[in-house]
């Protein structure tokens, strides 16, 4: 079945063939045969908003397929990116077993495939289902150190330069270029979304781009980016 | 150390008040039965960030200090442990090193899980892994918290209002 946002929806978890790749969802068969039974597919296009800091806590998403940007705001309306969730993520679990507000707010950047589930339903499914518990510590402990990860980010680094070049360093590991001397990236964020990543204004990002190509360290086509000398990039990073 | 050691769970008097310990008697017995006490003085380190995680630590009294460090050395302290909180939980569920260092802020006593202990009883005892769950769902609140209060006043401070004020 196509859905309007060229999508292919996998209906039924049962079917799913990306299941065995996944944390959550690669569950035994009684207990996914119940998620089967509380979970409603949808569909979503780029842009959705599936729920909003604040907001007490409906249930979880799935994150099937596409991406979702995970970000805090501050009254002031200033907006910091935590994360950009994968396929396989469950996102709002902690608001919705702890029954606090949602922490983030969670906003697609592709169309998307989300499973969700009802809180009450979710909470009834894991209290019956040991193995699911037990996933559902594991994507938490993931986040958490996430979250570790990124107070260290903030909080001790010196610079927006450091930052950057941490972030791209990141970036540079994933989809085997991690071994090359040259690795290449795809960036799949605007300038203003890597400031919200990494707390600091727009033109400060586009400013370090700037410089990190006059100095050859990077090199752009487009939206792929070619690390030219790691080393610079290691050592503005403080590694 | 104000109070004499206490050996088993079953004779705690703190344990329906804490998240984690008041558990069914079967379960209790089961961690009872894994957990080794020990007396920890101030300032003690009970495991230092990106070491692998060993296991468990449940503060029974006394509170500890998490901090995470940077490649230079500096330290941010993340938030102040208290009684009835399990530390290292994450690393040990994950099988990551630990994200954060632990140090003793008072003299107290303290339960040690190993990993694979603790993963076997999680395994066995569904409601003992529920409890896990609720601890991490709140580590979890209190990170992004920490995550808010120093992202966004730095996001702040970046910015042009900084030479307005």
């Amino acid at each position: 079945m196509l859905s309007p946002y060229g999508l292919e929806i996998v209906e039924s978890c049962l079917t799913c063939k990306l299941r065995a790749e996944r944390i959550f969802c690669d569950l035994p068969n009684s207990a996914l045969q119940a998620f089967e039974n509380i979970k409603y597919a949808t569909a979503y296009p780029k842009g959705a908003v599936l729920f909003v800091e604040g907001q007490s806590p409906r249930g979880i998403f799935v994150l099937c397929k596409g991406r979702v940007k995970m970000s805090i705001c501050s009254t002031d309306g200033k907006t910091l990116i935590l994360k950009i969730a994968e396929p396989g993520e469950v996102l709002g679990l902690s608001a919705t077993v702890s029954g606090k507000p949602y922490e983030l707010t969670a906003e697609t950047i592709d169309p998307c495939q989300v499973n969700f589930v009802k809180r009450e339903d979710f909470l009834r499914f894991l209290k019956e289902h040991g193995d699911a518990c037990f996933r559902v510590a594991e994507q938490l402990s993931e986040k958490y150190n996430n979250a570790c990860h990124e107070v260290r980010s903030l909080g001790l680094s010196h610079s927006a330069a450091e930052k950057l070049a941490k972030l791209l360093l990141e970036w540079s590991g994933r989809n085997g270029e991690a071994a090359k001397l040259e690795p290449r990236l795809k960036l799949a964020l605007t300038h203003e979304e890597i400031a919200q990543m990494i707390g600091t204004s727009r033109e400060t990002v586009t400013r370090l781009f700037a410089e990190l190509k006059k100095r050859q360290i990077i090199q752009s086509k487009g939206s792929t980016l070619l690390i030219r000398n790691k080393a610079a990039l290691k050592l503005m990073a403080g590694a | 150390m104000e109070s004499a050691i206490q050996l088993s769970c079953f004779d705690c008097s703190l344990r329906p008040d804490r998240v984690f310990c008041d558990l069914p008697a079967d379960a209790l017995e089961a961690f009872d039965a894994i957990k080794t006490i020990a007396l920890y003085p101030r300032g003690t380190t009970l495991f230092q960030e990106g070491r692998p995680a060993r296991g468990v630590f449940m503060l029974c009294d006394g509170r500890a200090k998490l901090t995470v460090c940077s490649g230079n050395g500096r330290r941010l302290t993340l938030r102040i442990a208290g009684p009835g909180e399990m530390l290292g939980l994450s690393a040990a569920v994950s099988g990551t090193p630990y994200e954060v260092t632990a140090e003793m802020l008072d003299n107290s006593q303290v339960a040690f899980v190993r990993r694979k202990d603790m993963l076997h009883f999680l395994r066995m005892h569904r409601d003992a892994c529920l409890q896990v769950v609720h601890l991490l769902s709140q580590d979890l609140h209190t990170a992004y918290d920490r995550v808010r209060a120093i992202g966004l006043v730095r996001t702040r401070q970046h910015g042009p209002v900084k030479t307005a004020v």
